[in-house]
């Protein structure tokens, strides 16, 4: 394997995560919610994914897992920011630190390890090979034989650009965020919407920490999502929430983070690991020129 | 005709003790233009929210169709064929206008997927069959509101409605788009629709309508045919007295000239020219009234004065002062200012009525602050609120209240009251009387023309040519950012102004006569 297939990889396998979660956050952006717990349904969803792989051997049951733990962190979001309307942003602040100290404490109490949890039993989520495509020249060793989630993945980016704007569904979905009061008059209410969407996000975001904990790596480790919420929120907020553009600014940041790993063995890791969030700064710096442009 | 809706003593109470609607009972005839009117207020609103089911009545009974019903909430009463279009236009900017029709009640396919093409058909037969002349295409943020209010209302008959509910469906419209409307709303009518108006505009009410009710103060005073009344007649029944539609006014008796403004031109950031060489004066105890179609200028040279934007050319002065350049609380110790927009540049509406009334008297007057103005002086400002409500007829509760808590023409009295007790020597009112009923406008124009006797230069810039005609001594004409004419009122006519307006220039007598 050449460097150039080597960076390539390392570029989906970054974006991932962060366009799944990404993408939730898309449903829940065009839905009016300023959400920013995307960091903290991810970590429960990669922490459950480890839990349910482990205790049952089946990365199928550690897929379910991840998504009935993000979507615990959903629902709870739900019942504060929806139901009982409190502040968007505390409430996603709190959820954030809320998944942190659960899957840390969790963590040592169920498996008695402090930092990582790593152990053969985890099964981590197949890597699918594709006999036609296999055989591309060149082309092959990336199309073929990537995880399973990454090619759910690019599902996902299809389906939620057609749901978004062909359905029924997706029209009230960006009412609800455009103008909530009008949804409501037009006898649909904006609270069901909104809780639909969270629905959507905390699914997308239990995917990605699924693959985190049992694609990118096999093993749990304290705060492991590491601010790819943060950055998949960066990514919804840049392109307005378009789909597509999403998938765009993701394999950018995928390309950064596997940048990042190469660059290690020139220099320290604490540098290399700057340079996905370093980008999101370098893309906000002309996200804002354009703004600026655009209103004048 | 067949009665359609029947009210029969009809009460809604709001906690703890206001009694919106008071014994009401009143029916409503099937294919009538009905209207309601009534003060600010008066609960007209409220009597047909409860109907709707957006507001529970408290007592009475309510029949549609022979039978009775109570709406829980509004979409039983679409379901049943009757819909409100509501004062605040809520409709989906960035949709398009089918997408904003069918938003709520979309055809899909099995899918999910919406069906365009059949949406788009529904609409569109909607709009032939009423003749209403709308694209369907265009995005509703590209459209004139008149347009948007046709939304609105094709949202509902695209849902079935056959009892159309509009509250104050003028109020945002400018005198142009009314007739329209009303040709719909007509329209409407003929098909076999049901039409209940809600409005406090006399004239508009005797065009449109059938039949009138009034309210006044939660009961309903009568209900009568439109062509069997007048305007007086239902002012006074609104009001619960006579009104006066022509003040008497002095001959005004100008003296030294006090505001002037000398070729100021305004030239905008897309190089658009506002102002052309603008030249007028004001003198004092002179009310000079500025009239034109909306969007002629009147927004630019407002905001000139009162130093909101920089002027391109030219030169505004009070009293001798030059102040084209001055910083805005200069300008303020020599300008009283009404803005046309009560809830955002007048006042800040979540704030309280006293911080409200405290409002730029705080820098101009040293009373109103100690400690070399670092410190409020909350004694003083509760005594000048005190002031206002007494001196301006301000109904008030607690001066602690939030700004939006007073009715409009309490709101209005407060904002005068603050402006007119800067006892500067040039007003300048911005459409001070817009969306306020017959009462409140009698007596701001009484309070007007009160500033006019004591000596004040008074500039008036207003929609309505009625009102010019009553109070002001000389009309100016905003024509594309000039001034087309400059006319004493006594000299001139409504239908003169009128054509001014539209065209900037006299009617040509000679090809007249031709």
């Amino acid at each position: 394997m050449n460097i150039f297939t080597g960076l390539i990889n390392g570029m989906i396998s970054g974006a991932t995560p962060i366009l799944l979660a990404a993408l939730g956050g898309t449903f829940t952006f065009y839905a009016g919610i300023f959400n920013i717990a995307m960091e903290g349904m991810m970590l429960a969803g990669a922490f459950f994914a480890v839990l349910g792989s482990y205790y049952f051997n089946s990365w199928l049951m550690g897929i379910l897992c991840a998504i009935l733990g993000a979507l615990l962190m959903a629902l709870i979001f739900i019942l504060f920011a929806v139901t009982l309307k409190t502040d968007e942003f505390v409430t996603g602040i709190a959820l954030n630190l809320f998944a942190l100290g659960a899957t840390t404490y969790l963590m040592r109490q169920i498996f008695n390890v402090k930092g990582a949890f790593s152990n053969p039993g985890i099964v981590p989520i197949p890597r699918i090979h594709i006999p036609l495509l296999a055989k591309v020249p060149f082309l092959g060793e990336i199309l073929s034989g990537q995880n399973l989630i990454v090619y759910l993945t690019i599902v996902v980016v299809f389906l939620s650009a057609f749901i978004i704007f062909k359905t029924r569904f997706g029209l009230r979905l960006r009412a609800a965020g455009y103008n909530a009061p009008s949804l409501d008059s037009s006898g649909v209410p904006s609270a069901s919407i909104r809780t639909w969407s969270l629905i959507i996000c905390g699914i997308l975001c239990g995917l990605a920490g699924a693959f985190l904990s049992l694609g990118y790596v096999t093993l749990f480790s304290e705060n492991m999502s590491a601010g790819r919420g943060w950055i998949s929120l960066a990514a919804v907020i840049l392109v307005n929430g378009n789909p597509w553009g999403i998938a765009l600014i993701s394999l950018l940041f995928g390309f950064t983070d596997g940048l990042g790993l190469l660059l290690q063995q020139y220099m320290p890791s604490q540098f290399t690991s700057m340079v996905p969030y370093i980008a999101t700064l370098i893309a906000l710096y002309f996200y804002s020129i354009q703004a600026r442009k655009r209103k004048a | 005709m067949q009665v359609l809706i029947e009210m029969k003593d009809i009460i809604k109470v709001f906690p703890p003790n206001v009694v919106a609607v008071d014994n009401v009972t009143t029916d409503f005839r099937k294919g009538e233009i009905h209207a309601i009117v009534g003060e600010n207020g008066a609960g007209k609103s409220t009597l047909m929210k409860v109907f709707y089911g957006l507001e529970q009545f408290n007592q009475g009974e309510i029949r549609y169709l022979g039978q009775t019903v109570r709406f829980q909430e509004p979409g039983e009463a679409i379901a049943r064929g009757i819909g409100m279009v509501h004062q605040e236009i809520l409709l989906i900017p960035q949709y398009t206008v089918w997408e904003n029709i069918v938003l709520g009640a979309e055809p899909i396919n099995f899918l999910g997927v919406i069906d365009r093409q059949r949406a788009r058909q529904m609409v569109q037969s909607k709009i032939d069959e009423f003749q209403f002349n709308l694209d369907i295409d265009a995005k509703v943020d590209d459209i004139s509101v008149a347009a948007r209010q046709k939304v609105e209302i094709l949202k509902l008959l695209y849902r079935n409605v056959s009892v159309l509910i509009l509250d104050e469906p003028t109020a945002v419209l400018t005198p142009q788009e009314i007739p329209q409307l009303f040709n719909e709303l007509r329209r409407l009518r003929d098909h076999g629709h049901t039409i209940l108006f809600i409005s406090h505009h006399l004239e508009e009410v005797l065009t449109l309508s059938d039949r009138i009710t009034v309210m006044r103060k939660g009961k309903k005073i009568a209900t009568v045919q439109a062509e069997e009344t007048t305007k007086e007649e239902l002012a006074e029944m609104m009001v619960g007295r006579a009104v006066l539609f022509t003040s008497h006014r002095e001959k005004s008796n100008p003296g030294m000239e006090v505001f002037s403004i000398e070729n100021l031109t305004y030239v905008d950031g897309t190089h658009h020219t506002r102002l052309e060489n603008i030249n007028f004066h004001v003198r004092e105890g002179e009310l000079v009234g500025i009239a034109g179609v909306e969007g002629n200028g009147q927004f630019e040279l407002v905001n000139s004065i009162m130093g909101l934007i920089r002027v391109t050319q030219g030169k505004i002065s009070v009293n001798g002062f030059d102040i084209t350049n001055a910083e805005i609380l200069e300008r303020r110790r020599y300008i009283s200012f009404v803005s046309q927009d009560r809830g955002k540049m007048g006042a800040a509406v979540k704030a309280s009525i006293l911080e409200n009334v405290m409002m730029t008297h705080h820098r101009l007057n040293p009373d109103f602050t100690t400690w070399k103005g670092l410190i409020l002086n909350d004694q003083f400002a509760r005594q000048f609120t005190r002031q206002i409500e007494q001196q301006f007829a301000v109904v008030m509760g607690n001066q602690d209240n939030p700004f939006r808590s007073l009715s409009g023409g309490n709101q209005q009295k407060v904002i005068l009251g603050r402006e007119l007790l800067l006892d500067t020597p040039f007003l300048l009112l911005d459409q001070p009387t817009r969306g306020l009923d017959v009462g409140s406008i009698e007596y701001v124009h009484e309070t007007i023309l009160k500033m006019r006797e004591l000596k004040r230069a008074i500039l008036l810039i207003s929609a309505d040519l009625e009102e010019l005609f009553r109070i002001a001594d000389r009309i100016l004409v905003l024509h594309r950012g000039k001034i087309a004419a400059d006319l004493p009122t006594d000299q001139t006519n409504i239908e003169q102004i009128g054509y001014l307006m539209l065209e900037g220039k006299e009617k040509n007598l000679a090809k007249e006569a031709n």
